[in-house]
């Protein structure tokens, strides 16, 4: 955006020119920048909501009620937006899938599962998973229970591998100290999809 | 853009807060800076216009005249029209205990056939807004604008239904207000309080359990959930039920089943403050009928009724992850009057309801709050807001019928949520997109919301294009759909827009094409689909072997293959289900695969080629 649509100054990078204080249209900024906060993996939680809650109350459409359409259109993209950026980072699995996109990595998403290739044998013991499933239904509750532990103990092994990753990328070990991540995340992905077919508590 | 919004024309009248209740309407409005809502005076000196409309020697009348022509003309008064709004003629609510005539051989909207007239539940619902409308003008001059409040738990269907009807009363619908948020709102403001609520809504003929979060004023919906069908009806239905058993009558009679719900509702709100009442009806034979009923025997015959709210309660309170954190419950609808209901609500969050406000007026105050503040009318409220979630998942159907859920319930509006799809054939020129909304798993137990086809895919090896299917919901929650292949950069844009603009035509229309599945046996039909769809995606794969084979390594290829071994088995027998599973392994299994092949496809369609030379114009 080189011009602000109303008053032509350059309108600076928040929801509202810099000059005239007129909304402005939702460019493509990073979930982080939308929130204005440094990216990385630990987050203070109820920071992200304090802003997210404090734009929300600046873009939202209902502030526009009686603003002109185009103004209007602009406050729908802004607040679509920064739900999205708020989705996006108050959650720290989907937080590390943000920085890893960011950083130039290919990740799994919801709009693109099949962008990471998985290890054959991964997959191998993810159709086992299955199948031991299959079995412990017929067993009843206890042994579901039972296979559900296990794989959480899995995903935590996982999640740590990721915590890894991002702690020495942090440290300013570079891109390449991330690549790790996005295998372990995907996987995750599985031991989500898993878990939350297999229902039971999550004691996190 | 995605959304075109019209500018509304110049504000000329007022604008108010409306309650389209489902057994009673109010209308409010903030009047002045720094004042409380009120409720304005519309029907024979109350508040509460009873949602009755009569349709009686061509005349319309609605309110508290209509409710007594009720009972001689059974099937020309329509009550509790808002239990139909937004349905299909085939609802299992066309066949509970009531006295209409329904003129349903035709169409797929509900349509009463009032003996003058035929009328759909959308009509019914303006004539009540229009006559809260005139009454309010006496007092406040022309309206032309109003915030209309809708149970939390609406679908898209019902929320459309619900504007077109105060379209047709004409009013500009500034805003669909969940009932709860409304209430809420009325409170939060007038105590200016913090915290994590619980709004338990028992109304005539809808229960909603909303958690909000109240902070620095901003009001958000934490989660939401509840029964469109279950209310304080449903006390006066089974006390009339019980009473007919105890008069020795069945119910095949209208005007008699007509006449006992409304002694059972009128014996229901004495025995609120009277420990025992007694009955007097006509019976079947017109002879005088007495009876006498203590409060123990309605609180008996309610309890059930009301023990169905508590796991729509304990579900929502999970959702928002605040168990035991409560800090208070707020009644709203006239049915928590009944001292059962209080004790029962007051068990069942260990704490004592909040009820300062009238729990009959509590929502329209919170309407008027609401439309004082978007028609910009002053800025004494400036500082409020109100952040709402979807109450229902909105997603597509897919393959063997399953639901892809794109965004999921209690996801804060406005918001966008896009996904890929692909097509199964080669050379598939266009994609079925079906867009549905609910929690069930299988399509056919969710909402049907729209149909539509995406044309024009280019005619490429199957799994090769990407269809991007974006969804929009704006703050009313409202949805556009709208699809879009992107990989060759032939991009196409279709959107599906209900509602706005639209005319009753259009609006049946649409219905019409969400009723596709009529009363066959849908598991055998699921079965068949799957099944299908099984064979289709295993020819699939096997050919990819024969042409691409060379792709995989002898690991790979037999992950791939005792994949398929594993859903030709399946696909055997009769579990659309294991099917549906099976199909998902086998696409885990071959997303790698899918991706070689993709990139071999591309390489050779572009014929050396890069990606940006064709990319689309932005």
């Amino acid at each position: 955006m080189a011009a602000c649509w109303s008053c032509a100054n350059p309108p600076g990078n928040g929801p509202f020119c810099g000059s005239c204080g007129k909304i402005q249209p939702a460019g493509a900024q990073d979930p982080f920048a939308v929130l204005g906060v440094p990216r990385r993996l630990h987050q203070d939680e109820a920071l992200l909501e304090t802003r997210w809650r404090e734009i929300s109350r600046k873009v939202h459409p209902d502030k526009f009620s009686r603003a002109t359409p185009k103004e209007r259109r602009f406050s729908l993209e802004q607040a679509t937006r920064l739900n999205e950026a708020f989705r996006a980072l108050r959650d720290r699995m989907r937080r590390a899938e943000a920085l890893l996109k960011l950083e130039g990595f290919e990740v799994a998403s919801d709009a693109k599962p099949v962008a990471v290739k998985l290890p054959p044998g991964f997959l191998e013991q993810a159709m086992e998973d299955r199948e031991a499933l299959a079995d412990a239904r017929m067993q009843g509750e206890d042994a579901v229970q039972a296979l559900a532990a296990k794989v959480r103990e899995r995903r935590d092994a996982t999640i740590e591998e990721i915590d890894r990753a991002f702690g020495s990328w942090e440290g300013g070990g570079g891109q390449e100290a991330l690549a790790p991540a996005v295998e372990a995340l995907a996987k995750t992905r599985y031991f989500a999809r898993f878990l939350d077919e297999v229902g039971g508590h999550e004691d996190a | 853009m995605l959304l075109d919004i019209v500018d509304p024309a110049a504000p000329m009248g007022k604008a108010v807060g409306i309650d389209l209740g489902t057994t009673n309407s109010l209308v409010a409005r903030v009047e002045g800076r720094g004042t409380r809502p009120r409720c304005l005076v519309v029907d024979e000196g109350s508040t509460l216009l009873p949602s009755a409309v009569a349709y009686v020697d061509g005349r319309i009348v609605a309110g508290r005249a209509a409710r007594r022509l009720a009972a001689a003309h059974p099937q020309s008064v329509i009550l509790s029209a808002k239990r139909f709004v937004g349905k299909s003629a085939d609802d299992p609510e066309t066949r509970r205990l009531s006295p209409y005539r329904y003129a349903s051989d035709k169409g797929p909207v509900i349509r009463f056939d009032t003996g003058g007239r035929v009328v759909t539940p959308v009509e019914v619902s303006a004539d009540v807004l229009r006559r809260l409308k005139e009454e309010a003008e006496k007092e406040l001059g022309p309206i032309d604008r109003a915030v209309v409040t809708v149970p939390a738990y609406f679908d898209d269907a019902q929320r459309q239904a619900t504007k077109d009807a105060g379209r047709l009363a004409g009013l500009e619908v500034l805003r669909l207000l969940n009932e709860p948020t409304a209430a809420a709102l009325a409170y939060g403001l007038d105590r200016n309080r913090e915290g994590t609520f619980a709004v338990y809504d028992l109304g005539g003929g809808t229960f909603d359990i909303s958690i909000l979060r109240l902070v620095e004023g901003v009001f958000e919906v934490k989660a939401t959930g509840g029964d469109s069908a279950l209310g304080g009806d449903d006390f006066d239905r089974a006390l009339a039920s019980k009473l007919l058993v105890r008069m020795g009558a069945g119910t095949g009679d209208p005007g008699l089943v007509r006449r006992m719900i409304d002694a059972a509702r009128d014996a229901k709100e004495r025995l609120t403050t009277d420990e025992q009442t007694e009955v007097a009806a006509n019976g079947p034979d017109g002879r005088p009928w007495t009876c006498t009923l203590r409060r123990s025997e309605l609180e008996e015959v309610i309890r059930p009724i009301l023990e169905r709210t508590a796991p729509a309660c304990h579900r929502a309170l999970c959702d928002a992850g605040v168990e035991g954190k409560l800090d208070g419950v707020i009644l709203v609808g006239g049915s928590t009057r009944t001292p059962l209901v209080r004790r029962f609500v007051g068990e069942l969050f260990r704490m004592a309801p909040l009820s300062d406000l009238d729990p009959d007026e509590v929502v329209a105050l919170g309407a008027a709050i609401q439309a004082n503040q978007l028609a910009g009318e002053e800025k004494a409220h400036d500082d409020i807001l109100l952040l709402d979630v979807i109450p229902l998942s909105l997603g597509l159907e897919t393959m063997g019928g399953l639901v892809e859920k794109i965004i999921p319930r209690n996801s804060t509006i406005p918001a966008a949520m896009q996904q890929v799809f692909t097509t199964y054939v080669d050379g598939q020129g266009g994609l079925d997109v079906h867009v549905v909304q609910g929690e069930r798993e299988l399509a056919s137990d969710c909402r049907s919301l729209a149909r539509f086809v995406l044309k024009g895919i280019p005619p490429l090896p199957a799994g090769l294009p990407r269809i991007r299917i974006t969804f929009q919901v704006d703050a009313d929650g409202l949805l556009v759909v709208s699809a879009r292949e992107e990989l060759t950069g032939v991009a196409q844009t279709i959107q599906v827009k209900p509602s706005h603009g639209l005319t009753d035509e259009e609006v049946e229309r649409m219905l019409m094409e969400s009723l596709e599945h009529g009363e066959e046996d849908l598991v055998r039909r699921f079965v068949l689909e799957a099944r299908v769809e099984a064979q289709r995606i295993l020819n699939a794969a096997e050919r990819q072997i024969e042409d691409n084979g060379d792709l995989l390594n002898a690991d790979e290829r037999s992950i791939v293959e005792r994949a398929m071994r594993k859903l030709f088995e399946a696909a055997q027998g009769t579990d659309h289900r294991l099917m549906g599973e099976r199909i998902q392994e086998l696409d885990l299994a071959t997303a790698e695969f899918a991706r070689r092949i993709m990139d071999r496809g591309i390489q050779r369609a572009l014929g050396g080629h890069s990606v940006d030379e064709i990319a689309p114009r932005a």
